[in-house]
Formats: C-alpha cells, structure tokens, sequence
C-alpha cells in the first residue's frame, strides 16, 4: 500500500516538474493534510500553518524538478521543505514572543507522538532507538524537534543551564545516529 | 571539508533538521550546504530518519482556500480569476526578495499598541545576516516607537547605539539612543522630523560614546540602515 501511495506521489512530482498542473494538483490532494497536519502541530496557528502550506506548495512547484531518492520519498522530500519553512515562521515570531509563553510551556511528560507511530520498518527502528536513550536526551530532541524549540527555550523549559541541554541534544543524536546505523 | 570534520559535520546536520541550529550558525550551514555535496548527504540522512517524527503527527485537513491561493500565486497570469490580487501579488513577489515585509506585517500586528487608522510606517533594522534587531514604528500623529528584540546586545562598554533620521538633504538628525535588550520605547517627533522621515524614510544607526554622540552628529561609524515601509 504504501508502496503504491509513493509511486503515485512521484509519477504527480514527475509530471509536476514538466508543468503539469493537474498532476501538482493531484500531488496536493494526496499530500497536503499531511503537511498541513505538521505546519499546525508546529504552529498552532491555523492561518500560519496555512501560510506556510501555501510557500511549501509554491517552492514544491518550483524546484519538483530537484528531487531525487536520495532526498528520501517524496514525502520526506516535501515535508522537509514544510518543516524548516514552519521553523523560519517560529523564529520570525520568537522576535516578539514573551518569554513567558516559553516558560509555561510544560516539558512533554507523556511520550509524544511517537507512540502513536505503526510498525513501518523506519519507524519502528527510530521508536526502538529512542526507547533506548537516556530520557533527558530523549525529551530535548523530542521537544525541540515537535515544539521548535531553541537551545535557549530548552534550556528554561527543563529547568536547565544552557549548556546542559546543548549536551542532552548533541550526545542524544549522536547516541541515536549510531542506533539508526546508515 | 576537511575528513576529520565529518563526526562534527554530521553533528550540525543532525541539529540543522532537528531545529536547534539557529540564528547566524544556521544561515552559515546553509551557505555551506550550498557548496559540499557531502554535506547535503548528511542532511537529507537526517530528514530520512527522522521522518516517521511527521509521519507520526495528526493529518488535518487545510482551509478551503489554501489550493486557491497557491493557484493563484502561481498562476494568476494564466487564469481569468485575477481581480484583486493584483497588488497582493507585487506584495507577495516584494516579500520574497526581501523578507522584510512580512515581519513588518507581523511586528505591526502583535506589537501596535491600538488599531487606528492613523498612517503608519514600519522598518525593521536587521543585522548583515538579515537577524531583526529593532523594529521602528512611526505614525503620523508624530510618534516613533522603537522595539528592541531579545537578540540585540548592548553595545561596546562605554558606547551606545543612536538612531538618525537621514534627510533626503542636509545632516543627520539625531533621534535618540537605542535601547537594547528586550525593551521599547516612543519619542515625539517635531514637525519637521515628521515631515523629513515621510520624505526619504530613512534611519541609520551608529555607534556613539555612552549616552549619544557629544556633537550632535555622528561621530562613530554608521552599523546599521534601514527604511520605513508605509502600512
């Protein structure tokens, strides 16, 4: 099934990249709730998350051309883009952000959203790695990568001195690359 | 890039996806990015590891008028449904060259103390590697606020930051020192200030002894310059 979900996606990318705008259309029925699902998780701001979905459309469109498997599926190719447009809209907002907000916002106690992944094969091995970090690397990476969150931000949020958490997250992925294997 | 970097290298690509790879370090990778195809490599193996991260997350279905607006930004020349979005479209095409605008917008909707419909101008003062640091805020009823953000730091022991309307002729006009940290604060302009800011809209920034420049015009070098923009 999956399979044949990402050979739709690249023959929609392929076509897409000639100009094809009944197949970019097609590429956006089959991929956009997705996307939009992470831009909001990010976000939390409807019209920002669909700000964000709109530049992740328009750079789709315009570079469908450079996409290659070793960017991953097409997927990850898109919402790679969508990811790191979310995380500029953060750091346009971080400007004016009170502090405050960051504060409050509490450290993730339940397990996040990776308990909710199925048994893929990727995902089950980056479930089993993370079940096998120290839970201090384990939340930063987890908080920093789902929340946005800064060093900084980390670093109040876990009630932290900076430079502990800047080492939770270095050795954590570092633990989890040599998990992950190549 | 030198072998021994590669553990290292791996490192920022690992926190450039994850996110904590910020600020000047982050458009620095970037830049690098464009030029080691090693690199590129190590980061795409971060966005395919951790991809099941997204996977993971709730889908939700965007707002009706999300594919509109991308047809619309991208096609709006082929396609008959034009109408108004003409000068959306040189906003949107300006925003992208620039990357001011929209933080204008955004300064101006979270921080404009009362919605009116006095006429306001907005230049956001970016350091070289386009990081905000002031956001200025002028009206027409002759008032001027200036916003610190939280990355601005204090200027050199015994130095000051000063903000300088430059006129379209003559010399500086000397507006006030700057302040820094996470701070504002608002001046009155004379009439004749209002009058010359809305002609050239330009302000610069220098670095001055403690307290302004002791001449009444810049005596240190000019760091920063910026525009205002009519909102």
């Amino acid at each position: 099934m999956m399979a044949e979900a990402d050979d739709r996606l690249v023959r929609a990318l392929a076509k897409t990249a000639q100009g094809d705008r009944q197949a970019f259309a097609s590429l956006y029925q089959q991929s956009s709730q997705a996307i939009f699902g992470m831009c909001l998780h990010l976000l939390r701001d409807k019209d920002e998350a669909s700000d964000v979905l709109q530049e992740t459309y328009i750079q789709v469109w315009h570079h469908a051309g450079e996409y290659h498997a070793d960017r991953g599926s097409v997927m990850t190719w898109m919402m790679s883009i969508g990811r790191y447009r979310c995380l500029d809209a953060l750091r346009r907002r971080r400007c004016d952000v009170q502090v405050d907000t960051v504060i409050h916002e509490p450290p993730s106690e339940d397990s996040g959203p990776m308990e909710n992944a199925h048994d893929q094969v990727d995902r089950q091995r980056l479930s089993d790695c993370l079940k096998g970090l120290d839970e201090r690397y384990r939340s930063s990476i987890e908080m920093a990568y789902f929340r946005g969150f800064t060093h900084q931000e980390l670093a109040v949020a876990m009630g932290q001195p900076l430079g502990t958490t800047k080492s939770w997250i270095r050795r954590g992925l570092d633990v989890l690359r040599r998990c992950l294997g190549s | 890039m030198k072998p021994d970097d590669y553990e290292r290298n791996h490192a920022l690509a690992a926190e450039y996806v994850v996110g904590t790879l910020q600020g000047m370090a982050r458009q620095r990778f970037e830049r690098w990015m464009m030029h080691s195809a090693r690199l590129r490599r190590q980061v795409w193996y971060w966005e395919r590891r951790l991809q099941p991260f997204n996977e993971s997350l709730p889908e939700a279905s965007p707002p009706r008028g999300a594919w509109q607006a991308i047809e619309q930004r991208l096609f709006a020349d082929s396609t008959t449904r034009v109408s108004a979005a003409g000068w959306w479209q040189s906003l949107a095409a300006w925003r992208w060259s620039t990357g001011i605008a929209m933080l204008a917008v955004f300064a101006l909707l979270i921080w404009t103390p009362s919605p009116t419909v006095v006429t306001r101008y907005v230049g956001v003062v970016q350091s070289p590697q386009a990081e905000p640091l002031w956001v200025v805020n002028a009206s027409a009823d002759h008032r001027l606020m200036v916003k610190s953000l939280p990355q601005v730091q204090p200027a050199a022991a015994g130095r000051d930051y000063e903000l300088w309307l430059l006129p379209e002729s003559g010399a500086p006009v000397s507006l006030t020192v700057l302040p820094t940290g996470d701070t504002q604060l608002q001046i009155q302009l004379t009439d004749q200030q209002v009058r010359e800011l809305l002609q050239s809209r330009s302000l610069a920034i220098s670095l001055e002894p403690a307290g302004g420049s002791p001449t009444g015009q810049p005596t240190g070098p000019v760091v920063y310059q910026t525009r205002l923009i009519q909102m």
